[in-house]
């Protein structure tokens, strides 16, 4: 537990000592400026006190930037520059790396997500207060958001250990999360068997839930199972060293 | 098993898809002894080593280090282990104190016996100028240093390095076997490399692996002993010759030298004189040097150098591990590597870094030892930082 605490707390910093982390930070809250504030008229064109477009942008840009952009060396660059030799030949059991490495990443996400709590603080608090906001939504979004930065990063991390090449786990990863993300839209148009399963799979159906304010428990449980199974996964590719 | 042996290595197989990277290996390492562990590139030292640190597993047979079986408890031997792996892989983004203590941490010292571990190690590994520094921008010697520190933050019983040396400047190298014999003392090292007189210099004790098998295992006098036979070095002058014959062609000094009794493996070595310079080995108990001379005067050649000694554990290493190469390529590969590595022998004293060059390109490599074929011309090389092994 100490050993994970560690790698964790280590792998945290690293983000910060190369421009990694203020590159993504500083440009996905570019991206969500523009998105929320100019794509398509954008909040003012909704004209409600609702953050419902925040919600919707964010999963997204997570999935198409961030989650990739922080997992991608996870694993895939420790193989590659041989430091993870170096790491497991310590004392720590393969878990602790993963999951090390697991929370390490899961905290600049967080961050990340969290820091989004600025706009609706400083759109409805404090300096300006646009109008008075439903809390509900806003509180459960937060939640959902949470879950699902869970099993994007945890799939990341799954990516990231079944490759030695950074950009290869980043195309990998950028692909499935944005395909899961996308599998919602197609459910849509799917009738039927086809559409209820593209639905029950997709991130996006998954997330409008919480949109809303509605937390359901098969919801989460299906966040949790994929964070659980990404992760597992993950440790078994780790683990694989010993026999190929 | 006694509590004395520190490393015990049981029929050891390891076979990457259809590569055997290890056959059977079994050794045993005491406690206090440092043993060098020697073989060509892709012979099986790193695999052996990652075995023994519990980073990969074994196909068949087992390992105990500190009497902690690798596959059942690898937490357990990690702890009593401190393990360099080659090339000291380190995170290049940390600073060097951030990283040892990293290490530390993981390693669960608590604060003050790391700061009191750190200072020993900061004073042994030379590393005082550089604690502030990123590694990244540390040149190789250092960061083998950090390495070699992080190794020996928790002061284990047992050290595992695997080649420490290589990328090391000749001076830096010195430091590194020096500092290894120190801690030896009172340590069980395993140590390995391609560099036969590091292993002179450091251990007292070999363990020769070519092709996944071990060759050879013992006391380094007992291993040199091993072959009994002596060599011999003979320069004669290219250009003239005494009483007005014609100066020799070095294919006719060959097959007079190849016409005595008892001698064998006949070589020309490169010299800078103008000169022909053979090596030749005889069997322990004769002296073929009357002989030679009788034969230099019979020619009325010139004889500018003559000297017999004692085989080196280079050429014991070769024997031992040629063997195998030979089996495997079929004999037309011979002449070719003879000639690939005469330049080698003529250093042997000093330091002959490669004996590999030449058997590695064809193996199939265990996906660790991949080092650059290195210094050829040792003499001229020992100067320079090897900067260009460096990728």
């Amino acid at each position: 537990m100490a050993a994970m605490m560690t790698i964790a707390r280590r792998e945290f910093r690293s983000y910060f000592d190369s421009p990694i982390a203020y590159v993504v930070i500083c440009l996905s809250f570019l991206a969500l400026g523009l998105m929320f504030f100019m794509y398509r008229g954008g909040f003012w064109q909704v004209d409600r006190a609702t953050l419902q477009t925040m919600f919707d942008y964010v999963p997204f840009g997570l999935s198409c930037l961030v989650v990739p952009v922080v997992t991608m060396r996870l694993v895939a660059e420790e193989k590659r520059s041989g430091t993870l030799e170096m790491l497991i030949t310590l004392p720590v059991k393969d878990s602790d790396v993963i999951l090390g490495k697991y929370f390490g990443a899961l905290g600049l996400v967080l961050v990340l997500v969290l820091a989004t709590l600025a706009y609706p603080l400083a759109m409805f608090k404090f300096p300006w207060v646009l109008g008075s906001l439903d809390y509900g939504p806003i509180l459960t979004g937060y939640f959902g958001l949470i879950l699902f930065s869970a099993a994007a990063t945890a799939i990341g991390l799954l990516i990231s250990a079944l490759t030695e090449s950074q950009a290869v786990a980043f195309f990998i990863t950028f692909f499935v999360l944005v395909v899961l993300w996308f599998l919602g839209t197609a459910a849509e148009t799917q009738p039927g068997t086809l559409g209820a399963v593209l639905a029950y799979v997709s991130f996006q159906s998954r997330m409008q839930g919480f949109n809303r304010g509605v937390i359901d428990s098969r919801d989460v449980v299906f966040f949790l199972s994929v964070t659980v199974i990404a992760l597992v996964i993950a440790f078994r590719a780790l683990e694989r060293r010993k026999w190929a | 098993m006694t509590t004395d042996v520190m490393i015990s290595a049981n029929a050891l197989s390891k076979r990457f898809g259809s590569t055997r990277a290890l056959d059977k290996v079994s050794f045993e390492v005491r406690r206090g002894e440092v043993v060098g562990f020697l073989g060509p590139n892709g012979a099986g030292k790193s695999t052996t080593m990652r075995i023994l640190t519990c980073y990969i597993s074994p196909s068949t047979g087992t390992a105990k280090v500190h009497g902690h079986d690798v596959f059942d408890d690898p937490l357990a031997v990690r702890k009593t282990l401190g393990y360099l792996p080659q090339r000291a892989p380190l995170y290049t983004d940390m600073n060097v104190y951030e990283y040892l203590q990293f290490a530390a941490q993981i390693r669960g010292l608590d604060d003050g016996t790391f700061k009191h571990r750190l200072k020993k190690v900061v004073e042994v590994c030379g590393l005082a100028q550089s604690l502030g520094k990123t590694i990244s921008t540390l040149s190789h010697g250092f960061r083998q240093r950090v390495g070699l520190g992080q190794a020996l933050i928790h002061d284990p019983p047992i050290l595992i390095l695997d080649e420490p040396t290589s990328d090391l400047d000749p001076n830096e190298k010195a430091e590194v076997l020096k500092y290894i014999k120190e801690i030896g003392k009172d340590r069980t090292i395993l140590l390995s490399t391609h560099n036969l007189g590091e292993v002179e210099e450091a251990c007292a004790r070999a363990i020769i692996v070519s092709k996944g098998r071990v060759v050879a295992d013992g006391q380094l006098d007992d291993i040199r002993a091993k072959t009994g036979r002596v060599r011999y070095v003979v320069t004669i002058d290219e250009t003239r010759a005494e009483a007005g014959n014609k100066p020799p062609k070095a294919l006719e000094i060959e097959e007079a030298l190849g016409r005595l009794g008892g001698a064998s493996a006949i070589r020309e070595l490169p010299t800078d004189e103008t000169a022909h310079k053979f090596e030749l080995s005889g069997a322990q108990d004769s002296d073929l040097r009357a002989e030679i001379f009788r034969l230099v005067v019979a020619r009325n050649w010139t004889l500018l150098e003559l000297r017999r000694d004692a085989q080196s554990l280079d050429a014991v290493f070769r024997d031992l591990t040629r063997g195998d190469e030979r089996a495997d390529r079929g004999g037309d590969w011979e002449d070719d590597s003879d000639e690939d590595e005469s330049d080698e022998e003529e250093s042997d004293e000093e330091e002959s870094d490669d004996e590999s060059d030449d058997s590695d390109e064809e193996e199939s490599d265990d996906q660790s030892d991949d080092e650059d074929d290195e210094d050829d011309e040792d003499d001229e090389d020992d100067d320079e930082p090897s900067e260009r092994k460096k990728k």
